[in-house]
């Protein structure tokens, strides 16, 4: 059994029908990539699958309960947290105080700390930055704290909306880089990205989205070999 | 134009122009009698008498070194010499300004017409005075040498000053005046006790416990309304300042203490008779109820879709109580009258004094409820939601929950506040319950500072207590009211006595020592 199995969801904006019956799986320890166009919905399914725009039809099924009709604070409860796209942070609020926050279902004080320690190890210029507000970091920066932040809450499964938009190419290496090394030490990640050519060669399997619909799965050498995604989304000639 | 020549054109113009405006609508005159008032210097039936020119002339000269000082603000190349000529500059500008005003309504008062007909507050005395009791001619050449020379020297002056800003100095004499008095041996022994706190806590109390005992009723009966506007402005600071709900509908809260009370208490229209300390708890729970049942549905709504809703939820509360359909239920237009007051053991206790108490009271417990959230999970929540609402739902925060909370929260305290107010008057009506409650309890949270609770105490202060003070200025509240709060949100947006975090938010660029990443803000990504 997978860890997440998305089955045939629907999701809409008011009369907008963002997804079409949307159908992903992902294995517990996999890197998985959503791939696609602007609009194509693919935040769309994350906040489905978090709960922040729950599927009107379909199921959504983590570590076998189904959490299709769950809010989304118990499903971070239940260990999915999400980085939400365009480096949200808290900009008001010291980099502790956001990664703190990212905390906020927990209560075991120690295990808070170790949490926080894991992620200084990983992101070390936050902890140079702790105490400056959110906002005042340079967009890297905040990327690794909307990151920091979600890990906090010690997901199971973390949701990356993403994570390289805006971001200048040797950060987005970077960025990749550390979601490989969080991905080893035994997170399960569903990326979600628009530069698919890094995200395909760092994933195991990858799916891509067209107007809510998924078009074509596959690992992610398979995608990257894949005419139809070298010319729509490579910009290979 | 060089940049200092126009600092003093522009800060001239601003200051002429006000100047004229606040002549025109009498309140230079007023302002006048004011200090008159005071200091006792005016006591002649004359409105132009030299004491009243000599406080004209004190005031306005205060208004023109103001002027100089604004216009002589640091340039680029900072000197006295430069400093000095945006002030001379601002002083002619404004002094042209006011003469030629000060010559065009002295003739036409000279030449007998009355300009009341135009303008109410432009009597002859008025006029009169401000031409300091000279003729049109001479007492506009006197008004353009007079501000030219003080825009001038208060240009000189804020050059002088500028080294050693004022704010600096009242710094150094607080800390001065804190240190000689934690050298006081009663004082030390007090802090280094285990009970100190609970030491000063109690001074606290009993400070004011005794505050009621010597003001006359008047006094008492105003200090009580300040009390209540503290209570709601505290209601309120949950929702607005705390969980950043724009609630302008907030009246209806106190409205629906107000009106429990009133219902529950009053011989008319139910005579139920109950006892009032029941009749109080009925009407926190059910203001803090309507909350709820307001919450429920509209918490959906952000920003400012949530804004008109509570307008018309507040809006809605004050018509139903007006409406004659119900005026076998609420009293209708009319109002309830002969509302109970509290007793205790049968004696009763509803003197203004003794209501100052009881309001006290009711701060108190509201301060303590507020201080206990503010710091616990429910408060970190609230911040994340007043941040980005989107992000406080993805790291876990339940905020449907949450914003309930702090919508009865507030209500409950409104409604607290409505028991004791329509308890105290013996008399509740739908007037009581207008949208100028709302805003004034939403200026005296900003003004105060959003998110404070000495900033809602000192908001309240200000704008509840002052008014008192100031009756004569009565005519000018909202003109005031209009202009404290545009000068506030240009010069202190944090409010009068910001949380830590708010003046954190506002001033970031102030306070943060200078770090790298100020200096290269955008370098901060390649490195």
């Amino acid at each position: 059994m997978a860890l997440l199995e998305v089955h045939n969801i629907n999701t809409f904006y008011g009369n907008i029908h963002a997804l079409r019956g949307v159908s992903i799986e992902v294995e517990e320890g996999e890197i998985v990539t959503l791939i696609g166009g602007n609009g194509a919905g693919k935040s769309t399914t994350l906040n489905t699958i978090s709960g922040i725009t729950p599927a009107r039809e379909g199921q959504i099924i983590f570590e076998g309960q189904d959490i299709t009709e769950t809010r989304p604070h118990e499903i971070v409860e239940k260990g999915i947290t999400q980085a939400p796209e365009g480096r949200r942070v808290f900009a008001r609020l010291t980099v502790r105080e956001n990664l703190d926050m990212g905390a906020y279902t927990r209560r075991d004080r120690d295990g808070i700390k170790e949490s926080l320690d894991a992620v200084y190890e990983i992101f070390p210029r936050l902890k140079e930055r702790e105490s400056q507000p959110g906002g005042t970091l340079s967009g890297g920066e905040q990327q690794m704290l909307a990151i920091g932040r979600a890990l906090m809450a010690q997901p199971r499964l973390l949701l990356l909306d993403e994570p390289s938009m805006g971001l200048a190419p040797i950060l987005v290496q970077e960025i990749f880089a550390t979601i490989e090394r969080l991905n080893e030490t035994g997170t399960t990640i569903l990326l979600v990205e628009q530069n698919a050519q890094v995200a395909l060669s760092i994933c195991n399997r990858g799916y891509v989205l067209q107007t809510g619909e998924i078009v074509l799965s596959g690992t992610g050498g398979e995608l990257l070999a894949n005419k139809m995604v070298r010319d729509a989304y490579l910009g290979a000639s | 134009m060089k940049e200092h020549i126009r600092n003093g054109v522009s800060a001239g113009l601003t200051f002429g122009v006000v100047t004229i405006f606040f002549s025109l609508i009498g309140f230079t005159s007023t302002a006048t009698e004011l200090m008159g008032g005071f200091i006792g210097n005016t006591s002649t039936a004359r409105a132009s008498s030299p004491g009243a020119i000599f406080n004209l002339v004190f005031l306005l000269t205060l208004v023109y070194l103001w002027n100089g000082s604004m216009a002589a603000k640091p340039t680029e190349e900072d000197t006295q010499q430069k400093a000095m000529q945006s002030g001379l500059v601002a002083g002619t500008v404004t002094g042209l300004l006011v003469a030629i005003y000060a010559f065009t309504v002295g003739s036409i008062n000279a030449a007998g017409i009355d300009m009341r007909d135009y303008l109410t507050s432009m009597s002859s005395d008025a006029i009169e005075l401000f031409l300091l009791g000279l003729s049109p001619v001479v007492g506009a050449v006197v008004q353009l040498v007079w501000i030219t020379a003080v825009g001038a020297g208060a240009g000189w002056l804020a050059f002088k000053l500028r080294d050693k800003p004022l704010r600096k100095a009242i710094g150094r004499l607080w800390e001065r005046i804190k240190e000689r008095f934690s050298q006081v041996p009663l004082i030390q022994k007090i802090n280094k006790s285990k009970y100190g706190n609970f030491i000063w806590y109690g001074v606290i109390l009993l400070v004011l416990v005794l505050i009621p005992l010597p003001l006359s009723d008047y006094w008492n009966y105003t200090l009580g309304t300040i009390g209540i506007y503290v209570l709601l402005g505290l209601g309120l600071n949950i929702v607005v300042g705390m969980a950043g709900l724009l609630d302008l509908g907030y009246v209806a809260f106190f409205a629906i203490g107000a009106y429990t009370v009133a219902l529950l208490t009053a011989p008319t229209p139910h005579n139920l008779l109950w006892n009032f300390w029941i009749a109080l708890i009925c009407g926190v729970i059910l203001a803090a109820l309507a909350g709820i049942l307001l919450g429920v549905p509209v918490l959906r709504m952000r920003g400012d879709y949530l804004a008109i809703v509570t307008l018309g939820f507040g809006e809605i509360i004050r018509i139903l109580s007006k409406s004659d359909a119900l005026t076998g239920f609420s009293g209708g237009p009319r109002g309830v009258r002969d509302i109970a007051g509290p007793s205790i053991l049968g004696m009763p206790f509803n003197s203004p004094r003794a209501f100052v108490w009881l309001i006290i009271l009711g701060c108190l417990l509201v301060i303590f409820v507020t201080s206990r959230l503010q710091n616990s999970r429910v408060g970190r929540a609230w911040v994340a939601m007043r941040e980005d609402e989107t992000v406080a739902q993805a790291v876990g925060i339940n905020t449907w929950q949450y914003k309930l909370m702090a919508f009865a929260i507030g209500a409950a305290f409104a409604g607290l506040g409505g028991v004791l107010f329509a308890s105290r008057n013996m008399f509740t009506g739908p007037e009581d319950h207008n949208l100028m409650v709302s805003i004034n309890v939403l200026s005296l949270v900003i003004v105060g500072g959003m998110g404070s609770i000495p900033g809602v105490i000192t908001g309240s202060l200000v704008l509840k207590g002052l008014p008192e003070l100031l009756r004569q200025l009565e005519t000018y509240r909202m003109l005031a009211f209009g202009a404290l709060l545009v000068a506030m949100m240009i010069i202190r947006p944090e409010g009068l006595w910001p949380s830590k975090r708010r003046r954190l938010e506002m001033h970031e660029e102030e306070e943060e020592p200078p770090t790298e990443h100020l200096a290269n803000p955008s370098g901060g990504d390649a490195a």
